[in-house]
């Protein structure tokens, strides 16, 4: 039963996949443009999902592998000109490592230091490169050669959000979703069980990095020229947690859900840059309150009561 | 290197604001002891605290330092509705709740601030804020001695105020076993509110001194935040002198880094310590010495 399901999903995942890939032949630039954003926004939301949806790990650190991602795809692409697809390989592989050496800080005290430890991190980071000159300093960098055109980058962001929900896919439809759950519910008692929550732990938050680091490499491959204070900036980590919480922690369409909502307020607020912050912060806070499990439970509870009522 | 009054003043210098940097942790560590809540809006209170200071200034004419008990008051009357009306009914729901809910009032502060204030800088105002203090070859501003007097005498009155009154007796007991506390009859509910606006209290007070000292803007609380963090963990966390050994070490070791590397490296020493003590030393430089 659970594998049917998980088959199922992979197949429609693949479906959406393939028919999106033909989005460039109708859509026009506005629509390409915001569907790259929705694309960069789910990968990154999927992966949120993973770490406090499964792993109960908070992250405010998003914007640290968004950065990495970003200043390894224009090292890479300035000083070896190597092809894309191995560049953001290469992105990955950063943001994993660089998840795998900080671990041992992050993970102390049961976690209680994860959230900040992230935020830390980011600015660690941020830091560094706004001081080194040989990372471009505060200015930041341009990409030498020219951005391929937004058809081909909306491919890339794509494959990105295909990597990152099927991997998301393998861990929620198999066994180690329980292990996952295990942990985040009560970690001695997994611990008891034979389950190494440290490790899992890891895998997840190297996962998750690896998947933002990628998905910061795209979007840097689009912008052209980097500077710390954005690629590191807070909106990253902020708009990440929203999605997630505005569309369902821990649920499977929470991040897709998320990611189409706030970029549909991002857009009907983009002459209020600090109303909109705001406003999400308040859209957070009541969320949390009064529907923790986000819009797409609210309207699963909905269903499930509408479908009880009926029979009688 | 440069000459040995420079380095001195530097040094010094570094090590006032650690200890004025020290109070607005205290009150970090104080919720994080109680209420096991990393509170995110922190450094925004600092903000506020550091506005209040300026606005208390600008309109009643009287020193902002005669007014810090108002500016206490006014940031712990702040502090108990929000408590009450966000943080309590989330008690039941693990520490993520809550700590997402005060991430969501800093970004709705720092926006307010914006639209209120706008975005420009600031700082508050006043004639011994740049006034230089000499001894010998070393000068250090007259207001990091002010402000670091002050907060180690208000740094010293909580570390009374934990140590020995009866509230202070709750809180402890509240902070090393809620469950345990409340069926001996504690209201740990009551306790948890007033660490809560204790430690609003902290970082006001320190927002106005922090004020005093340098300019601030909108968006300045995240970087004390996590300064102080690093003060919390360096120190140790629910250590009350701890901490102000903490701010004491960050700030030498932030001064001498920014004379080594560079003003620019002066937070970022920060930030690697943080994250190297909780790698290293979780429960902070002290804990050997207590134990």
């Amino acid at each position: 039963m659970k594998t049917h399901s998980g088959l199922a999903e992979v197949g429609v995942l693949c479906g959406a996949f393939v028919l999106l890939w033909f989005a460039p032949v109708i859509a026009d630039d506005y629509a390409l443009q915001i569907a790259f954003r929705v694309l960069i926004y789910l990968s990154l939301a999927e992966s949120w999902n993973l770490l406090a949806g499964s792993a109960g790990l908070v992250s405010l650190g998003t914007s640290c592998f968004v950065g990495l991602g970003a200043y390894v795809a224009f090292g890479l692409l300035n000083s070896l000109d190597m092809p894309l697809p191995l560049v953001l390989v290469c992105c990955a592989l950063a943001g994993g490592a660089l998840a795998a050496l900080v671990s041992p800080a992050l993970f102390r005290l049961r976690g209680l230091y994860f959230t900040v430890g992230t935020l830390a991190l980011a600015e660690l980071l941020r830091l560094t490169m706004v001081n080194v000159s040989a990372f471009g300093g505060a200015s930041g960098i341009f990409l030498r050669q020219d951005p391929p055109p937004l058809p081909e980058l909306f491919h890339y962001a794509l494959v990105v959000a295909l990597i990152a929900s099927l991997s998301i896919t393998a861990c929620a439809r198999t066994r180690v979703s329980v292990i996952l759950r295990a942990v985040r519910d009560d970690e001695d008692a997994a611990a008891q069980m034979g389950v190494r929550p440290y490790r899992v732990k890891l895998g997840a938050f190297v996962l998750a990095s690896a998947l933002c680091a990628i998905a910061g490499g795209v979007q840097a491959t689009k912008l052209g020229a980097i500077e710390p204070y954005g690629m590191f900036g807070l909106q990253w980590s902020i708009d990440v947690l929203a999605m997630v919480i505005i569309g369902g922690v821990g649920l499977r369409l929470g991040p897709l859900v998320g990611a189409l909502l706030v970029v549909a307020l991002g857009e009907a607020l983009a002459d209020y840059p600090e109303a909109h912050i705001a406003i999400a912060g308040v859209i957070l806070i009541v969320l949390i309150r009064f529907a923790p499990r986000g819009v797409v439970g609210v309207v699963a509870s909905l269903s499930s009561m509408m479908r009880r009522r009926a029979p009688a | 290197m440069p000459e040995i009054g420079i380095v001195l003043s530097t040094v010094v210098s570094g090590v006032l604001l650690g200890g004025m940097l020290a109070l607005t942790a205290l009150g970090l560590s104080i919720v994080l002891g109680v209420m096991r809540l990393v509170n995110l809006a922190h450094g925004d209170f600092l903000v506020v605290g550091a506005y209040a200071g300026f606005f208390f200034l600008k309109f009643t004419g009287v020193d902002p330092l005669v007014g810090l008990p108002v500016i206490a008051l006014l940031l712990a009357a702040l502090a108990v509705p929000l408590y009450h009306f966000l943080l309590a009914p989330l008690s039941t729901r693990g520490p993520e709740a809550q700590m997402m809910t005060m991430f969501a009032v800093s970004i709705i502060l720092e926006n307010v601030f914006v639209l209120a204030f706008s975005a420009d800088t600031r700082t508050i105002e006043r004639d011994y804020a740049t006034l230089p203090l000499t001894f010998g070859s070393m000068t250090v501003p007259l207001i990091y001695v002010i402000g670091f007097s002050i907060a180690v005498a208000l740094i010293l009155m909580v570390h009374w105020l934990i140590s020995r009154s009866g509230f202070g007796r709750d809180l402890r007991a509240s902070s090393a076993d809620a469950q345990a506390a409340e069926m001996l009859g504690v209201d740990v509910k009551r306790v948890q509110m007033l660490s809560f606006a204790l430690g609003a209290a902290c970082a006001g007070v320190g927002g106005t001194l922090i004020g005093a000292a340098f300019q601030f803007g909108p968006s300045s609380g995240g970087a004390y935040l996590l300064n102080s963090l690093a003060i919390v963990v360096l120190g140790g966390l629910g250590n009350v002198l701890g901490t102000l050994a903490g701010g004491l070490a960050l700030g030498f070791l932030q001064s001498i880094g920014g004379l080594v590397l560079g003003d620019g490296y002066r937070d970022l020493v920060g930030m690697a310590l943080f994250l190297l003590v909780l790698a290293f030393r979780p429960d902070g430089f002290l804990a050997r010495a207590r134990s």
